[in-house]
């Protein structure tokens, strides 16, 4: 190239290109997205989290949790189940077939065909939409969409697993006091965790016999209780930081991402 | 080779290095289209060309349609639960056997396992008041129109709930029958438990 | 040409090179030896981090030491405390002796590189108290990031100028990798500060998608231009023989910016699926410049007769083979099939570390040793220990690198089975992160000797200043006791 200005056109060029598609982009097409509809439901998704959840996504930004944790779900494909609803006039031909066909692991093509076969045998059947992916057992019920993460301020993703995945893990660990013992002491509670027990977010204060322990001391297992005459309270920090984790729930199937819930027996 | 020995003298340039005029590979060049074109038949296939609602594994916005889960007598019991739990539950039970002088149960009951359903539907969008002998228990209660409120979707949830729900056996209500019956009933004023049979059922 | 007007032309030469290198004196000093401090205090922060997998409850009643905080500002230390001074400086080294004209506006760069150190200490203490963004490579505050973008505008224009002020017009490559560097900064960093930090951010994961496209531009693609200017300037140089083809260094300049500065979106990311596909096709055309920079570094380095016995000209080549082979992880954790498998391990952290130390910081260490001399008009204080810095780099490098990436590669293969539970994988990949610490330690040690070096200089420097003022306070005198 000839001059300065010319590597300036060059670069302007190269720079803009990629600022269109991956600044400009993202902000007309994620930055107005509005709630979205659950599918099969009136209700809307997300629901904007409330006081101590918000505080305590600041906490989880301030501590740099995101460094080891990540919050998202991967899908590696998706895959159509026959479910049986009833078993009509004649159970016994449509058990028959049922034996003879695949149910599970189909595409929507295949799944058609065989619901096909089994209403003309005089059955009723369902089509369950499942997500497939070693992601989907272990961390949640679908892979996870822009949706997820539409009121957070700062969106922490994170990179790293160095722990697990976080996105759904009010429904594995719903207890708040599971939560904070975990916080104080990770290795109560996980055999072998690498995590660092966060015990500034604490504070252990002595109690006497005949005082009554504070409604928010943390209860531990057994082998890890604080010795005798002190009891560990959370500050303030911990229980934001701990209501925002009982709030990280992926589990509203949308259009984006749907799936069937299947629903537990009563 | 001429080139490249004059090129580099040092007093031309004051001891700075100089850079020879070979000419680039042209397999370098055909390399390049060729990834240009390969990367553009990856983002035909993958991409679903700037769709919003297109996240991979999915790649096209007609693969996502045809996944959608249609609603069927498993998700609607799902919404149907929420709904009940949240509106019927706090009168009639989470467990569906009723609260002695608030409301009869519904697990088991006559009027809900019926085959057909344009009675029961009713009950929620008008209210009942009157004496109604359910499973044999005489219940003198009013009950205001609870599912007026509701939507077609999620009243057809709640009906196809209650009706498959604590050991009842009975069929799914979808929203395009609770619309019908929704606007047939319009307007009417609460049922009274003397005329609830000769509604049909 | 006669023979004396030859050597005139080289005596004249090397007395306008000595005097261009003279008045890059006190900027270059002020931003290498904030910068050697930084890279010290960086890599002493990231041992910090990693002691957590040794022994998790180390830090536990220390807030400012957790390792979400440390490696935050381990991270930001050694890209914006080493890495981005360092290379300005080499930058305007380069810039001047190209135009053959003295650094302009010296005290624009002296200045720029007060405030650039005042920032990283600024948004490294915020880091550590707890007041980052959240934003990964972006985790200094407003008040810092201000700070860093006023100086990088100061630097800019002594440069640009310095640039202007050039006799012989026709570009050398290195001026185009470095021009682009210098408009490619401001640019990135403003964006992304406007989008994300100074106002009320972007609603959702747009923000994500913000960030992943500014690290990308970056700590790949900003560091490519420099780096490889820097190559491109050096190589030819200590070799002694000409660049291989300025058409191949051309294409290679083009095809990195505009294929380079698309990669970054992760193949699993919760954006809509054209972000990932844009990213893994920019991915794979990444190839074609790293290939054209890799015969361009051999074709002008080999057949060279100059040894390089532990030299600059060594650690400019570990660097650029580093840099190669930082592209290839890059391409090759874009791949969908292998992104399913190594993201989310430790294999993406290994290709920021090989891009930053591998390759960078190397290159830098390398082109400051073989101009800082020059620039100082005296020799090294330690010389020796640029060849032994060379091998611990070198080592540490592999061993750290090679480590987060095979047990990256581990990791990710054990989460692959959905039998295995996660602990297997974390405990996995620990084994590795233990043995990848001493490549970390080694590195520091290499850190050490660089920063005792440039300390050293400086010192020296201090030294002579100081008893040139004294030699001249007292000739006065010594003219008075003559006289009597």
């Amino acid at each position: 190239m000839k001059n300065g200005f010319s590597v300036f056109l060059a670069s302007f060029l190269a720079l803009s290109l990629s600022w269109c598609g991956f600044v400009l982009g993202p902000a007309k097409q994620l930055g107005t997205q509005k709630q979205a509809a659950v599918l099969n439901s009136s209700d809307v998704y997300p629901i904007q989290r409330s006081g101590a959840a918000a505080l305590g996504l600041q906490v989880y930004r301030a501590n740099g949790c995101a460094a080891c944790h990540t919050e998202q779900v991967r899908q590696d494909g998706v895959a159509c189940e026959v479910v049986l609803a009833s078993a009509g006039k004649k159970p016994t031909a449509v058990s028959n077939l049922l034996s003879t066909l695949k149910l599970a692991g189909l595409t929507k093509e295949e799944a058609d065909a065989a619901s096909d076969k089994i209403s003309g045998a005089g059955g009723t059947v369902e089509t369950h939409v499942v997500p497939v992916g070693v992601e989907i057992p272990r961390w949640g019920l679908r892979q996870s969409v822009a949706a997820d993460y539409l009121y957070d301020t700062p969106v922490q993703l994170g990179s790293l697993r160095a722990g697990p995945d976080l996105a759904n893990v009010a429904a594995r660990f719903p207890d708040l006091n599971w939560q904070l013992v975990h916080l104080y002491a990770p290795q109560a509670v996980v055999k072998n965790s690498a995590m660092p027990p966060f015990r500034f977010l604490f504070e252990v204060r002595n109690i006497k016999p005949a005082d009554t322990p504070s409604p928010d001391a943390l209860k531990f297992p057994q082998g890890f209780a604080p010795p005798a005459g002190s009891e560990v309270v959370p500050t303030t920090e911990a229980k934001e930081l701990a209501a925002y984790l009982l709030s990280l729930k992926v589990d509203a199937p949308l259009y984006e991402a749907p799936f069937t819930p299947v629903m537990t027996k009563p | 080779m001429n080139d490249e020995a004059k090129s580099n003298c040092p007093a031309n340039t004051g001891g700075e290095p100089v850079a020879t005029n070979s000419p680039v590979p042209m397999a370098m060049v055909v390399l390049t289209l060729t990834l240009l074109f390969l990367g553009g038949v990856y983002f035909d296939h993958h991409s679903g060309w700037f769709n919003a609602r297109v996240y991979t594994p999915y790649v096209s916005a007609e693969q996502l349609d045809l996944y959608q889960p249609k609603s069927g007598a498993a998700a609607a019991a799902a919404q149907g639960k929420k709904v009940y739990e949240t509106v019927c539950g706090i009168c009639h039970g989470n467990d569906g056997m009723g609260k002695p002088a608030m409301a009869p149960p519904l697990a088991g009951s006559e009027w809900v396992i019926t085959a057909g359903f344009h009675r029961l539907a009713q009950i929620p969008l008008n209210g009942l008041n009157g004496n109604l002998q359910v499973e044999g228990k005489d219940w003198n209660l009013n009950m205001a129109p609870m599912g007026a409120a509701l939507s077609d979707a999620d009243l057809a949830a709640v009906l196809t709930y209650i009706r498959t729900s604590w050991g009842n056996k009975a069929g799914a209500v979808s929203a395009d029958d609770v619309k019908t019956i929704r606007a047939a009933a319009a307007g009417h004023p609460a049922i009274s438990a003397a005329q609830l049979n000769s509604i049909p059922e | 040409m006669s023979e004396n007007e030859k050597s005139d032309n080289l005596g004249g030469a090397s007395v306008l090179a000595s005097r261009i290198d003279a008045s890059c004196r006190v900027p270059l000093l002020a931003l290498f030896g904030g910068a050697a401090l930084w890279l010290v205090v960086g890599l002493a922060m990231s041992l910090v981090a990693i002691m957590t997998f040794h022994k998790p409850d180390m830090f536990a009643d220390c807030p400012f030491l957790t390792y979400g905080r440390a490696q935050a500002a381990a991270n930001d230390l050694l890209l914006y405390g080493f890495c981005i001074p360092a290379g300005l400086g080499v930058m305007l080294w380069i810039f001047a002796r190209l135009s053959q004209a003295e650094l302009c506006l010296p005290l624009a760069s002296i200045a720029a590189a007060n405030l650039w150190h005042l920032g990283v200490l600024v948004g490294t203490v915020a880091i550590l108290i707890g007041d980052s963004t959240g934003y990964a490579w972006l985790e200094f505050p407003r008040g810092a990031s201000v700070l860093l973008f006023a100086a990088f505008l100061l630097v800019a224009i002594s440069a640009m100028a310095t640039f202007g002020a050039r006799k012989e017009r026709e570009l050398y490559p290195s001026h185009w990798f470095l021009l682009a560097a210098l408009f490619w900064f401001p640019w990135i960093y403003s964006t992304a500060n406007l989008f994300l930090i100074v106002h009320h951010p972007v609603r959702g994961v747009a923000q994500a998608a913000i960030d992943w496209w500014f690290s990308n531009n970056l700590v790949f693609v900003w560091l490519a231009l420099v780096g490889i200017g820097t190559v491109f300037y050096f190589l030819p140089k200590l070799a002694n023989r000409p660049l291989h083809s300025r058409f191949l260094a051309l294409f290679a300049f083009w095809t990195l910016i505009l294929f380079g500065t698309w990669c970054g979106i992760p193949q699993g990311a919760p954006v809509p699926a054209w972000m990932p596909s844009a990213s893994a096709a920019a991915a794979s055309l990444l190839i074609v410049p790293l290939i054209a920079i890799a015969v361009i570094a051999c074709k002008t380095v080999c057949g060279s007769t100059v040894a390089c016995k532990g030299g600059p000209m060594c650690h400019i080549k570990f660097g650029t083979t580093a840099f190669i082979l930082s592209g290839l992880m890059l391409i090759a954790a874009s791949c969908p099939q292998f992104s399913r498998v190594v993201e989310f391990t430790w294999f993406g952290p290994a290709q920021a570390q090989l891009q930053i130390l591998g390759f960078f910081t190397i290159v830098m260490c390398g082109a400051i040793y073989e101009l800082l001399p020059r620039v100082m008009n005296f020799e090294l204080p330690f010389p020796k220990f640029v060849r032994l810095q060379h091998w611990l780099f070198m080592l540490g490098v592999v061993l750290w690198v090679g480590s987060l990436a095979v047990g990256g590669v581990e990791q990710g293969m054990k989460l692959q089975n959905p039998e295995a539970a996660f602990a297997d994988s974390t405990n996995v990949a620990l084994i590795f992160l233990r043995a990848g610490t001493t490549g970390l330690l080694l590195i520091l040690l290499g850190s050490l000797l660089f920063a005792a070096n440039i300390f050293a200089m400086t010192f020296k420097w201090k030294m002579s200043l100081l008893k040139t003022m004294i030699t001249f306070i007292k000739s006065p005198l010594a003219t008075e006791e003559v006289k009597s």
